[in-house]
């Protein structure tokens, strides 16, 4: 096929071949031509993206920044204030959470799989297998299955409890993933000098491979936390749209303020500006929470870029 | 092999271009009228009016005459309680069931109804009189009565219907008993007719405060839940000890939660069932909701009948034209 | 003691392995075991019919799949040419300055929330098909649109490190040849990335067919077999998210069916991107 290709600038055989001087300049101007409309597309493109992007973001900001007042940020939800605060406080708690059940596991499989696990162990290949399907699956998906399993079976109905079993399950693949790459980037050496000092596995794995892999680690976690900020679809079904702010202390007893929150219905912030386009008459603090939104987002990435830098000096200093 | 592919490639994206392209010109012209519009526009409104303006602008010339233009019929997903009422009212529902048009575009939500009424000269739909906002779109008159909150008190709309709480007698704590008394006194029929429905009871006594503590779970419609929400919070200013839940998922959640128990009451927007009555729900209506049926603002169509709507929400109408 | 401590965080870390495949196999299970019975009860003809209309006891989801195919295909046509040609343009054409803005600016557009790409394309996009079309502005061509630019971060964030692996040897061996800068990129590099290329395409559809948050909105929902490009669709992801709440019965275990067969569908995307994956590194 390759080499069938008249228009081929540089056949294989190009020195058995008898040729004029007009073919080649012909050929030579047909690959100019050629390019240039290559060069046209790919800069066209590159143009689009921008300009989509510079589309969004400006028509979010145009829309929204006028509407956000102060009003929606107070502490407390009422039907006349809308406030966002806390959905955000919420969400913050919510990121929390979840990330405690999904850190200590997603890093202890990633240990697992890189450092006890011997080569070409069926069950890495398998744990493989199963964090790509996680990683496949909708969060629409998630959603259903989360109010299956913990609101329905496990009796647990509306709950910020149900919210971040669901939400640890969707992040787990992507912390699992980083962390392992980032365990293997940790060369042998050092494992091997730590042994050689008489250092056990354990201690080997605690004091000497995860500290250089922990700038890896912390970008895994940081897109964690983009996904469970975004996320509404997995959220709607499971730990429902309850508006109050959890952390304020209702019954003054420590333990019963400290653990009741987690059975109540609670909503993150994506949630919140979706049920606002729903019920109507709220458009104004939809885009306000729109703005919020993407700040939050553009905060989360611009940590994630210091981290790579960080990351990157390590492994060259 | 490759030029061609390369052509293809090529071609899919000057077409792919061709329509972004013009969105992005297009958009942006959008984007400045929107700012400049925001200033006049009414505040609740913001860019569905703006949109729905610079529509109205190029379609004007057309609609002065008569109407015309292929209908885009707006209704609510299967299930919801503003749909049920308003089919069975219509006469949309027949024996044979729903009978609205496959054609017609589904929204899952007022606000969706209402922006994208707003936004689109050729579109009707219809939602909870509570949530009209007229500045965005228009309500016709039904068999030439207008849509108010007196004209459904006198019986003279036609489309109009229950706000329902529910509760089984056995599962109801001193709270809930409490609370839907504080719903049926003066005071909370006063908070209904505030946010524009038409209050079940003028003569309610007035409420004094029980002072009781606890928790209470309300689940159902999203048509309730917002005044619900209203309800809760004025009952909580007088009950600071209380909290209360309101959970918006949809009358039939809602009346299935209110049977199973896994809330104390259910919220509906639509009389209850029969089966479900005989279930041991007991039924309270808090208040009538009317259901307006909502055209463009640039739309000349001031009256139909009932007759024309339910041809328009079967399919039997399909073009503006055809209403004469 | 010391000897305790090492097996017992030995099996400690192998069950934090486990628990990625126990949630795989806790989801299949519970979905597969709501799903087909429901499937049974419907009746396979009914299940996979072609009218979908609950009060009538008709579930046929025939047309959501089909709907979920058109967007994604429509997605596909917006998306993977600019994804690529965008992709290559980062990683061949664009000059460091620009690289510096754009490459953050790309990720962003990953980040942000498909909720707020919804009230986009609801808030733009519509108002723009329609005028252009004069129809409702609300179908197929209005979420290709928007899908197509929600899964351009995907595609390029895969391909571009693709593109980027590809050894410095191969470009400047083609440029040798005689080639332009254009045709070696194409010709030498584009090729020899083909396979990561094609995975980042592959995750773009899996978001495109699993996006509901975004499409639910823009793409006029009718429950009926989609027609052009400028009649309004639902999706399963979309048909899910607009009945449960109404639901009850038969009518939501019909709408936890959908969610089982998107699931299955999305098993098969993945079983083909592992199967690409496995021949590209053999």
């Amino acid at each position: 096929m390759r080499s069938s290709n008249p228009a081929q600038p540089f056949p294989a055989n190009a020195s058995g071949n008898a040729r004029t001087a007009s073919e080649i300049m012909a050929r030579a101007r047909g690959q100019r031509y050629y390019s240039w409309v290559l060069k046209i597309l790919v800069w066209l493109a590159a143009l689009l993206t921008a300009g989509v992007i510079l589309l969004m973001v400006g028509y979010i900001l145009v829309t929204g920044v006028p509407n956000l007042t102060l009003d929606l940020f107070a502490w407390t939800f009422t039907t006349d204030n809308q406030s966002m605060m806390p959905a955000l406080v919420n969400t913050v708690v919510m990121t929390l959470l979840t990330l405690l059940i999904a850190v200590p596991i997603g890093v202890g499989a990633a240990i697992y799989m890189v450092e006890y696990a011997k080569r070409g162990n069926k069950l890495v290949k398998l744990v493989r297998l199963t964090a790509e399907t996680l990683s496949g699956i909708p969060s629409i998906v998630y959603g259903l299955f989360g109010m299956m399993l913990f609101n329905i079976a496990f009796g647990w109905s509306y709950s910020m409890l149900a919210g971040i079993c669901t939400l640890a399950i969707m992040i787990l693949p992507l912390i699992l993933r980083t962390t392992e790459e980032a365990l293997i980037s940790v060369p042998d050496s050092y494992r091997e000098g730590s042994f050689g000092l008489g250092a056990g596995k354990l201690r080997t794995v605690f004091k000497v491979i995860l500290p250089p892999a922990m700038p890896g680690v912390l970008s895994g976690i940081i897109l964690a936390i983009g996904r469970i900020v975004g996320e509404s679809a997995a959220l709607i079904f499971t730990s429902g749209s309850g508006k109050d702010n959890l952390m304020l202390g209702k019954t003054g007893n420590f333990f019963a303020d400290l653990f009741a929150p987690l059975f109540q219905s609670t909503r993150t912030l994506s949630v919140h500006m979706y049920n606002l386009m729903s019920e109507g008459l709220h458009m104004e603090e939809a885009q306000a929470t729109a703005v919020v939104l993407l700040v939050l987002v553009i905060a989360i990435n611009a940590g994630s870029a210091h981290l790579a830098k960080k990351l990157t000096a390590n492994g060259q200093g | 092999m490759k030029k061609i592919l390369a052509l293809m490639l090529a071609l899919t994206l000057v077409l792919g271009l061709a329509a972004c392209a013009g969105n992005n010109d297009q958009s942006e012209t959008n984007q400045t009228e929107t700012n400049q519009t925001e200033d006049t526009a009414a505040p609740e409104t913001g860019d569905e009016t703006a949109a729905d303006a610079e529509t109205d602008a190029e379609t004007e010339g057309d609609t002065a005459a008569a109407m015309s233009g292929p209908i885009t019929v707006i209704s609510r997903e299967e299930g919801s309680g503003t749909r049920g009422a308003f089919v069975e009212l219509m006469g949309v529902e027949t024996d044979e069931g729903d009978m609205t048009t496959v054609d017609a575009e589904i929204a899952n939500s007022t606000s969706l109804v209402q922006s994208t009424v707003a936004g689109n000269s050729n579109a009707i739909g219809y939602i909870s009189l509570g949530s009209y906002d007229a500045s965005a779109v228009k309500a016709v008159k039904v068999d030439g009565v207008e849509v108010s909150v007196d004209t459904i008190k006198a019986g003279d709309y036609a489309v109009s219907r229950p706000f329902v709480v529910c509760y089984k007698e056995e599962n109801l704590s001193e709270l809930g008993k409490d609370f839907v008394s504080y719903i049926m006194s003066a005071e909370g029929q006063a908070i209904l007719s505030e946010e524009g429905y038409i209050a079940a009871d003028d003569a309610a006594e007035s409420y004094t405060a029980a002072g009781l503590s606890g928790n209470l779970s309300i689940n159902g419609s999203t048509s309730v839940g917002p005044v619900m929400e209203v309800l809760a919070e004025a009952y909580k200013a007088l009950n600071p000890d209380v909290v209360i839940d309101v959970q918006q998922t949809g009358s039939g959640t809602g009346i299935t939660s209110a049977i199973d128990g896994s809330c104390e009451i259910g919220m509906s927007s639509r009389a209850l069932k029969d089966e479900e009555i005989a279930e041991g729900l007991v039924p309270v209506t808090i208040a009538l909701d009317g259901i307006a049926v909502i055209v463009n603002q640039q739309n000349p169509v001031e009256d139909l009948t009932s007759e024309q709507i339910q041809k328009i929400y079967i399919g039997e109408i399909t073009d503006w034209s055809q209403l004469g | 003691m010391a000897k305790f401590k090492e097996t017992a965080m030995h099996y400690v870390f192998l069950l934090t392995a486990c628990v990625s495949i126990a949630a795989v196999a806790v989801i299949c299970v519970y979905l597969l075991a709501n799903g087909i019975p429901t499937i049974a009860e419907i009746g396979l003809g009914n299940f996979f019919g072609l009218t979908w209309k609950p009060s009538q006891n008709l579930y046929g989801i025939v047309p959501f799949i089909v709907g979920s195919i058109y967007v994604t295909a429509g997605a596909i046509i917006v998306g993977v040419p600019v994804g690529i040609l965008c992709a290559v343009f980062l990683a061949r054409f664009c000059p460091r300055r620009l690289y510096q803005v754009l490459n953050p600016a790309v990720r962003l557009m990953a980040g942000i929330p498909s909720i707020v790409y919804g009230f986009f394309g609801l808030m733009v996009i519509v108002p723009v098909v329609q005028q252009l079309t004069g129809t409702s502005g609300k179908g197929l061509l209005t979420a290709s649109l928007l899908l197509g630019i929600m899964i351009l971060p995907t595609i390029i964030g895969t391909a571009e490190p693709a593109l980027r692996a590809v050894p410095q040897s191969y470009y400047e061996g083609a440029l040798a040849l005689g080639a332009t800068h254009e045709r070696s990129t194409f010709t030498a590099v584009l090729p020899a990335a083909a396979s990561g290329v094609m995975s980042g395409v592959i995750l773009g559809v899996g978001r495109a067919i699993g996006e509901t948050m975004a499409v639910i909105m823009i793409a006029g929902n009718q429950a009926r077999m989609p027609g052009g490009l400028l009649d309004g669709l639902r999706t399963m992801t979309s048909n899910i998210v607009l009945e449960m709440g109404y639901s009850t019965g038969l009518h939501r275990q019909a709408l936890i069916a959908t969610g089982v067969v998107l699931f299955v569908f999305i098993l098969i995307i993945n079983t083909c991107f592992s199967l690409m994956k496995r021949r590209s590194e053999t």
